[in-house]
């Protein structure tokens, strides 16, 4: 099913083989204590591909998602390394430039997804403003490809959707209208930070069926960032594991979920046995 | 297109349905607060003990000329034939008759009313625009020095109240330097300018302290609003600095400040009883005054029933206000 | 409250201007009511003030005339206290009917433009200043009222007094234990922001001429014969409107400094309608061994 136009896929200039996001050695710290949070994560994310993060709180993945983002807290800093969406360096942006380049190029979504949404404002409206303002879409036409993007995300009743306010929908809703605000003025790139944590189970795995759908049909190139292996295993060709700040293990999901090299990875997995990993381990080997 | 349109229909309802509920939840809480309040002043009289025998014939009146003129003005008849009398005078828009001079009271008020609604809405006015600036800017500049000289600037005009307002622009700008005149009311028909400069120092002077909330409540709200997570996930779909701030932080910090305003008008409307006094505005305050001084109990009673009214009347589109910006705001009380 | 710096500020001029009350008639150098021939004179060494235009001295009017501005506001913050704190913490508890009518309540007095109010009534009720600062009490109290209605909810609804009233906890020993420290913040930072209206209502008052009966002193009233002779001391009205903006400061920053010490209790200080959402910027994730959810 395609999501993201009525017309065929378009693939962006960027060639197959070039990462579209890559962050390469990436240290985080604050510039003024010298302290330092993230101790150098590198990674590369292609077009259709997907990445995953895993690790506790306070293990550093949020924060170089910020940084991919720029908007990294105010004390802190990108100390070394580089960050380079579509081929460019995010050190040389502007704030402009940033603006332009964070949802028509890279996008996010995050936990809560209530929070995220303006709480005065119907929520069809915020996903129109998207498409008014990157893709200079009259309100008419907006409107009418809000709710088809409202549909995309299956929503029911999309229509109906628009006029409603945030607090009037559930997470699982609001975390589709979010994708649909995200993927709005169609990215390269998404970050998935901690998506489906606030979300019951069965929500959980309907929106990584959504986010799969995302990748297939467009092309779309996935950052998946979880302190749950399970959503991580099922979606992700690529898994990086952070501890305190630094990649403790990093290579492809079917390597590390059956022949972890570090310990922590280890401790991991055999946690999350006993809440069914198995069973999506048994999938991968089948598959 | 017939689902759109129906759509459309089912929108456009939904919210006039909204809109109509919220009136008629303000219009549920307003009619018991303006029955009683309403009461209350009514009930003054007989709390008072005064009559308009003494006005009229003056301290050493006789019992039985004192009894004569009470039940001329129906003084004698039961208090609660008497309080559905005046009430329902009320709803007919007669306030009642001045024990002083025997005019409408209605008419009386209705004078003075032009000039203290004139300067109490500039006021506001001004309140309004200079509050909303400094808080803004303050918000914006938050760890620089100019939050701190504005805070600093708010703090101390927030101490000074409208009278001593009054007096220093009185001193200063009026007699000092002759700028505007000290006294008087021109009305705007004969001309703009003279108009303007007799009120404009009283209603500098009302303003300051609504200026001194809005821009604290503005500011405290902007900042609250900047920390919320919606403010990230407009700036990740890649919505610029202007717009964020104006269609989404604006409508969700306003709320404070709009609630401060109507918290703000009846203090105005009682504070220009006093900026009145110093101006030698013959308006709605001074009237109240003179009257309660002479112990004129209807014109005084008329003078509250009015107040009430416009202090209601004022919240009740406050609220409308609120609703439509901020629906988020209604959903805390 | 003490550790801060405006907390020190504030209490130290607050004490100030309370032993000025208290001793005021008594330092004063001359008679306050004392008429002379020296009028409008002045700043001198007899008259550190000069005179006004009568000849009474000008700082003796202003240090008797403390004491009754601020114990008159005094007077109108504890009766507002009093008249609204109690029904706002009962509010929570005593039922539905009971709390919709002192919310209707509170909406109405809140209606009432009172220093107009106060005005028709003192002059209506005979001109004391008592009655002023009762009725301008009573007309404020929706402040106190609101406020420890609100921090009563919060406490009511928390956990821990759940559980104490889940183990059989009366009200009154659920008030007296937990509510009170919950509320207290609040209704002290009140106090002190009702301190500095209430001497606004009073200097407003008495400039008016209401409430007092002259020639007693009053800061208000100070200021208003002031205007009346502002081509000779255009610089008289100085001191007493100084005085009151000082006070009115000290007593808010009072409520300030209490606010910021008793930090979250203070913020339960909500004095508008806003819908308080908490929102985490924070993605922590309990740790990983606690698996799916």
């Amino acid at each position: 099913m395609t999501l993201l136009s009525e017309k065929p896929v378009v693939m962006r200039p960027t060639p197959a083989t070039e990462p579209v996001l890559a962050l390469r050695d990436v240290r985080i710290g604050n510039p003024n204590t010298g302290a330092e949070i993230v101790h150098g994560i590198s990674l590369e994310l292609r077009p259709g591909k997907v990445v995953g993060i895993v690790g506790e709180s306070g293990s550093g993945k949020t924060l170089s998602c910020r940084a991919a983002l720029g908007i990294l807290p105010s004390n802190l800093a990108i100390t070394s390394g580089s960050i380079e969406i579509a081929g460019t360096d995010i050190a040389t942006l502007s704030t402009r430039e940033w603006t332009a380049l964070r949802g028509s190029t890279i996008s996010a979504v995050f936990q809560d997804p209530a929070s995220y949404l303006n709480p005065s404002i119907q929520v069809g409206p915020q996903v129109a403003e998207v498409l008014r303002v990157k893709k200079g879409l009259k309100r008419r036409e907006a409107r009418h490809r809000a709710i088809e993007l409202l549909q995309a995300v299956h929503l029911r009743h999309p229509e109906l959707v628009y006029s409603q306010y945030p607090h009037e929908l559930s997470g699982g809703m609001l975390q589709r209208i979010l994708i649909a605000a995200a993927c709005a003025a169609d990215p390269q790139i998404l970050i998935a930070d901690e998506a489906t944590t606030a979300l019951d189970v069965t929500v959980q795995a309907e929106i990584l069926d959504l986010l799969a759908d995302l990748r297939d049909s467009a092309g779309l190139a996935l950052v998946v960032v979880s302190h749950d292996l399970a959503v991580v295993a099922q979606l992700c060709d690529e898994v990086l594991v952070m501890r305190e700040g630094e990649v403790v293990e990093h290579g492809p999901t079917s390597q590390v979920l059956y022949r972890p090299e570090h310990e922590y990875t280890r401790l991991l997995i055999d946690e999350h046995e006993q809440y069914g990993l198995q069973k999506f381990v048994r999938r991968e080997k089948a598959s | 297109m017939a689902v759109d349109s129906a759509v459309t229909v089912a929108r456009l309802r939904h919210g006039a349905v909204r809109t109509l509920v919220t009136v008629a939840k303000s219009v549920a809480i307003v009619v018991p607060v303006f029955l009683l309040a309403t009461f209350v002043t009514f009930a003054l009289r007989s709390l008072s003990g005064l009559s308009p025998a003494h006005i009229q014939l003056g301290e050493e009146a006789t019992p039985e000329a004192v009894a004569r003129v009470e039940s001329q003005w129906g003084l004698d008849q039961p208090f609660l034939q008497q309080y559905w009398d005046w009430f329902t005078g009320l709803l007919h828009g007669d306030l009642g008759t001045s024990w002083v001079n025997g005019a409408e009271v209605s008419t009386l008020i209705g004078l003075g009313l032009g000039v203290s609604v004139s300067i109490a809405f500039l006021a506001m006015g001004i309140g309004i625009v200079a509050g909303f600036v400094l808080g803004t800017v303050a918000a914006l500049r938050r760890t620089t020095w100019i939050d701190r000289a504005i805070t600093g600037f708010v703090t101390i005009v927030s101490v000074m109240p409208a009278f001593v307002v009054g007096i220093v622009l009185v001193t200063i700008f009026a007699v000092g330097l002759g700028w505007f005149p000290s006294a008087g009311y021109v009305p705007l028909a004969e001309g703009f300018s003279p108009w303007l400069t007799h009120i404009l120092l009283p209603a500098i002077a009302l303003s300051f302290d609504v200026v001194a909330d809005v821009a604290r409540q503005l500011r405290s709200g902007l900042i609250a609003a900047y920390r919320e997570n919606y403010v990230s996930g407009a700036l990740v779909r890649g919505l610029g600095g202007r717009r964020i701030f104006f269609v989404h932080v604006l409508r969700n910090a306003m709320g404070p400040a709009l609630a401060t305003l109507g918290l703000k008008f009846p203090a105005l409307v009682g504070a220009s009883v006093v900026t009145e006094w110093i101006f030698g505005l013959q308006g709605f305050g001074r009237f109240a005054n003179d009257s309660a001084q002479a112990g004129d109990v209807p014109a005084v009673q008329g003078v509250l029933v009015v107040s009430i009214l416009m202090v209601v009347g004022f919240n009740l589109v406050v609220n409308l206000v609120l609703a439509r910006v901020t629906p988020a705001s209604q959903r805390g009380v | 409250m003490l550790s801060l710096p405006s907390g020190r500020i504030a209490v130290g001029l607050l004490i100030l201007i309370a032993l000025l009350a208290a001793l005021g008639p008594v330092l004063a150098p001359q008679d306050p009511l004392a008429t002379s021939d020296n009028t409008l004179a002045g700043v001198s060494g007899a008259h550190w003030l000069g005179t006004d235009y009568l000849g009474r001295d000008t700082f003796s009017r202003l240090l008797a005339g403390s004491r009754i501005s601020v114990l008159a506001s005094l007077e109108v913050a504890l009766v507002a206290l009093g008249v609204g704190a109690v029904p706002g913490i009962l509010s929570v508890y005593l039922g539905r009917v009971f709390e919709w009518g002192t919310l209707r309540l509170a909406d109405t007095l809140v209606a009432l433009p009172f220093l107009l109010f106060a005005v028709a009534v003192t002059a209506l009720l005979g001109n004391g200043l008592t009655q002023a600062m009762l009725v301008t009490g009573v007309l404020v109290s929706p402040l106190f009222y609101r406020v420890s209605r609100a921090a009563t909810l919060t406490v009511a609804r928390s956990q821990y007094v759940e559980a104490a009233i889940i183990s059989g906890a009366s009200v009154g020993w659920v008030v007296r234990r937990h509510v009170w420290a919950k509320v207290l913040p609040p209704i002290a930072i009140a106090l002190a922001q009702t301190i500095g209206v209430g001497f606004i209502i009073v200097s407003s008052l008495t400039f008016l001429g209401i409430g007092v009966q002259p020639p007693a002193p009053t800061w208000g009233g100070l200021l208003a014969s002031d205007l009346g002779y502002l081509d000779y001391q255009p610089w008289a009205p100085l001191a007493p409107a100084l005085l009151i903006m000082v006070t009115v400061w000290a007593s808010n920053l009072l409520a300030d400094a209490i606010r910021d010490v008793s930090g979250e209790a203070g913020r339960a200080f909500v004095d508008n309608r806003r819908d308080a959402r908490t929102a985490s910027n924070d993605p922590s994730t309990p740790l990983p061994l606690g698996g799916a959810r």
